[in-house]
């Protein structure tokens, strides 16, 4: 039967069949159009009442803005919704490539040892920051804390990295462990750094590990969005390479795959996109590890569509969160990591018990 | 009145405080810091109040105006929708970004200075009501704090019994002490009521060993009177091992005090100082 | 031609293949068979790269040491023995994984082969809920599809099959066995480890027989599987092709009548 088998001309019969990826194109556009509408809700809702319409309207007029309007729409919310777009889809496509590399639904962005290093990165500016040369401080300004989280971070995965490769090949289940035995490491440096500190600073390093976008200018935008939008991008190239590497790192090779290059790339892109989101934003938490199962269970684990719509449900969530943190107890404001902690574990529960077969390891 | 430039802590906060009393616009005015809100109430502007933040306790109805939070986590547009004329502040404000969209926004900002000493207090006063544009009812205050304070000084320079040993401690949660060294608000107030702080080895709050208890010897312990862990009556106190051995445990000397009545450093200090220093007498 | 010389491969300081000397021919299919721990796995995985080894390997005329892993797969396709899945792929998402790696570009293919290994209709089928039998099956279908056309522009391609056939029941490893042979009386080669002998003697047309990583048989089923040959490999006494002599029951696959009863769109 083979011998004469043309590829092309089989004629088949088959009963209804549902491809997912015409889901998965299909939830882009929904995706899009829903991220299109919380970033607009995203500039009219704020504490300060001031409107966007209103705004709108007098622009459209040649009106002059006031003070205030320009600086709430211009400096607080525009920023901020930038802000979010960019971590929100960092956190969740990083949580999704990690999930493929390592095999395993329960990973998330952090698994590298980033946000550990990124936390001991802040702590030690937060506790050492006043023994800085004074100079040092003036001209940095706000600026050694995200940069100490970020180096933090990518030193974290450098070290990971290396301790995983040997002869050009990258052993995932070496970075899986050494990313444990690292991270305890990092929290006993944390440990000490804490035990030096005193009241006021653990309070600002508390509120730094719960999260929040509040800190959203265009100076750390400038150098943070290009980061994560290149990983990002870099990111979403890898989707063929995940699903084979699903099948196992040989299979994936047998299948023509170049897995120890799709590894890298993949360590790199989530490093640079976490490492930033959690430098500029702190320790937002469950985004990376529900956005990628729900994605799942609706339109299908193919990375290739999976990538790109955990990117935009990522910025989506994320900005309705911060939305939500931003007016409930206005006039102060609910660090960001309680709202996805409190809504996403909800969510991971029920994902668990509703499926209770597909968490397979 | 002298007025020393005490700007201490982070210099990234805004406007200076100018020698030359700049006329603000105080019909909208935000008090950030426990002592700060006091004074304002104490100088009798509090309707010029229209919002404070989470430290300001004190008086009672400060708690009806609305809370921007807590001082160093402060939401920019949530600072901006009260509409803010004028933003009082002890030194520590932020996050930096919140305290440069404030600025671009035009909104003046008045740091105040804030050591933990008697001087310390009246330069307080004296900023606020420069910058409330009340000198004259701040001098009035300032002279009827300074009062006070001097009574309490006089008193214990009178004593003549040998200074008590006062270990402020913190928290006793999960069985570890957290107490207070040098350059603290609790040194501060220990020392104006005429007692020694137990602890002199480190600056700041720090958990304490038992060694370092031992060593210490406190005659007093010194809390503060809070709900939750960090509330503890004298039998549970003094059952901590490392605590049982002290002198103070010996007679179940432990004081507690309102927080912000005691490490405020405002316009109520010499009441605390005056009454911390009457228990420590009354010790003897 | 797939000509592999002078194959060591070690362990860490044990050497597990001691300088073997394979050939396999297109267009035949050729059995590995051997005792556990015979090193028919390793030499598998030296044959598909998996594994450092010293010798050369020619597939044709690449030498698969230093070939690119896309060429190495547009040549040949690897069936691996079992393999779990962590996310929820259904069937037919993982045979499109096989379309590719491979050089076909028909979409409807993956369908087609699904039905060529007996799982017309699970297209949707979640992977995880299969049986091991189910699952292997899918496999064999994704590895079809990465090398549907056994012979393209006269070079012939190749599958690798590692234990293809240890968790099916009887009708499926006859299924899986007829089109392995099929693939090979198409031009293809097909190189398979097997543990079963049965099957191998029916289907194969070169046995290699390994035993403490040497080979010590290397020809057609009856030349090699002699009953001295497989006693000593298997290191017990062992008749071939008799009856057993108290008379119980036994069932060979070979005596398996006809073809057995599958859906319509496999007859031919």
């Amino acid at each position: 039967m083979m011998a004469s088998d043309t590829t092309t001309d089989q004629p088949f019969v088959q009963g209804p069949f549902v491809d997912r990826r015409n889901t998965a194109r299909r939830a882009h556009l929904w995706l899009g159009l829903l991220l299109v509408l919380v970033s607009l809700a995203s500039l009219a809702v704020g504490a300060s009442g001031t409107s966007l319409w209103g705004a709108l309207l007098k622009l459209a007029q040649g009106d002059a803005l006031t003070l205030t309007e320009r600086v709430v729409l211009w400096d607080i919310r525009a920023p901020r919704l930038v802000m979010g777009i960019c971590v929100g889809s960092a956190l969740a496509v990083s949580g999704a490539v990690m999930q493929g590399l390592f095999r395993n639904p329960l990973a998330d962005p952090g698994i590298l040892g980033v946000t550990t290093g990124a936390t001991l990165g802040a702590i030690c500016v937060i506790v050492l920051g006043a023994t800085l040369p004074a100079f040092v401080q003036a001209t940095l300004g706000a600026g050694p804390l995200p940069v100490a989280a970020f180096l933090g971070a990518w030193g974290s995965m450098l070290l990971l990295y290396r301790v995983s490769t040997r002869a050009g090949r990258t052993s995932v289940a070496t970075m899986l462990l050494a990313g444990i035995a690292l991270s305890a490491l990092f929290a006993a440096f944390s440990g000490v750094l804490i035990f030096l500190a005193d009241d006021m600073q653990l309070r600002e390093l508390t509120f730094w590990s719960l999260g929040s976008l509040a800190g959203a200018s265009w100076v750390k935008l400038s150098i943070a969005a290009p980061v994560i939008v290149v990983s990002l991008m870099l990111a979403c190239t890898l989707g063929h390479g995940l699903n084979g590497l699903a099948l196992g790192e040989a299979a994936a090779h047998h299948m023509g795959i170049p897995v120890e290059r799709t590894k890298t790339i993949a360590i790199l892109a989530v490093s640079a996109a976490t490492g930033t989101a959690v430098a500029v934003s702190g320790g937002i938490g469950f985004i990376g590890i529900v956005v990628p199962h729900l994605l799942r269970l609706a339109t299908g684990p193919d990375h290739r569509g999976l990538l790109v719509n955990a990117g935009l449900l990522g910025a989506s969530l994320l900005l309705a969160a911060d939305m939500i943190a931003r007016v409930v107890v206005s006039p102060a404001e609910l660090p960001i990591g309680i709202l996805t902690a409190l809504l996403g574990s909800p969510v991971f529960l029920w994902i668990l018990l509703r499926k209770r077969g597909l968490v397979d390891m | 009145m002298k007025r020393r430039s005490l700007m201490l802590g982070l210099v990234t906060l805004a406007l200076p405080l100018g020698a030359l009393a700049q006329p603000y616009d105080t019909s909208r005015v935000v008090a950030i810091g426990g002592a700060t809100t006091e004074i304002v109430y104490a100088l009798g502007a509090a309707d010029k109040l229209v919002a404070r933040d989470s430290t300001s306790t004190f008086p009672a109805r400060a708690q009806t105006l609305p809370d921007i939070g807590y001082m160093r986590a402060l939401a920019a547009e949530g600072v901006l929708s009260v509409q803010p004329t004028l933003i009082l502040t002890e030194p520590g404000a932020g996050p930096p970004e919140t305290i440069s969209v404030l600025q671009a926004a035009s909104v003046p900002m008045v740091v105040v200075p804030a050591p933990f000493s008697g001087e310390g207090i009246l330069a307080k006063i004296t900023a606020i009501g420069d910058a409330l544009g009340i000198p004259d009812k701040a001098q009035m205050l300032s002279d009827q704090v300074r009062a006070g304070l001097d009574d309490v000084a006089t008193q214990v320079a009178n004593d003549d019994t040998a200074p008590k040993r006062v270990l402020f401690v913190l928290s006793t949660q999960g069985g570890r002490i957290m107490a207070s060294g040098t350059n603290t608000a609790a040194d501060g107030i220990i020392a104006m009521a005429g007692g020694i702080n137990a602890i002199d080895q480190f600056e700041g709050y720090r958990q304490l060993t038992a060694e370092a208890i031992a060593v210490a010897a406190p005659d007093v312990v010194l809390m503060m009177d809070r709900e939750g862990d960090h509330a503890s009556t004298a039998e549970a106190l003094f059952a901590i091992p490392e605590m049982a051995t002290t002198p103070a445990a010996q007679t179940g000397a432990l004081v507690k005090m309102d927080g912000l009545l005691l490490l405020g450093f405002g316009p109520r200090t010499p009441q605390a100082a005056q009454a911390l220093h009457d228990v420590l007498q009354g010790q003897g | 031609m797939l000509i592999a010389n002078n194959i060591s491969v070690s362990y860490g300081p044990k050497k597990v293949l001691h300088g073997l000397n394979v050939a396999a021919q297109p267009g035949s299919l050729t059995a590995i068979v051997g005792p556990n721990g015979s090193g028919k796995t390793t030499l598998m995985r030296a044959l598909t790269g998996d594994v450092p080894f010293d010798g050369t390997i020619m597939l044709g005329d690449t030498d698969i040491a230093t070939a690119k892993p896309y060429d190495l797969a547009a040549r040949r396709a690897v069936l691996p023995q079992a393999t779990p899945l962590s996310f929820p792929f259904q069937a037919v998402e993982v045979v499109r994984l096989g379309l590719r790696g491979g050089i076909e570009t028909n979409d409807r293919l993956a369908l087609t082969a699904l039905s060529r290994v007996g799982l017309d209709g699970y297209a949707n089928r979640f992977y995880q809920e299969l049986s091991g039998g189910e699952q292997q099956r899918v496999q064999l279908a994704r590895v079809l599809c990465q090398v549907w056309r056994p012979v393209v522009g006269g070079v012939p391609r190749w599958l690798f099959l590692d234990e293809p056939v240890s968790s099916l029941d009887i009708g499926h490893q006859l299924t899986v066995m007829q089109i392995a042979r099929d693939f090979a009386r198409a031009g293809g080669g097909v190189v398979a480890v097997m543990h079963d002998l049965n099957l191998s003697a029916m289907f194969a047309h070169q046995v290699v027989l390994m035993q403490s990583g040497r080979i010590i048989g290397h020809g057609t089923p009856d030349q090699v599987l002699s009953d001295a040959q497989v006693s000593r490999a298997y290191g017990c006494d062992i008749r071939t092709s008799t009856a057993p002599m108290d008379g119980g029951w036994f069932m060979l696959p070979q005596a398996a009548g006809g073809e057995p009863e599958l859906p319509v769109t496999q007859r031919a």
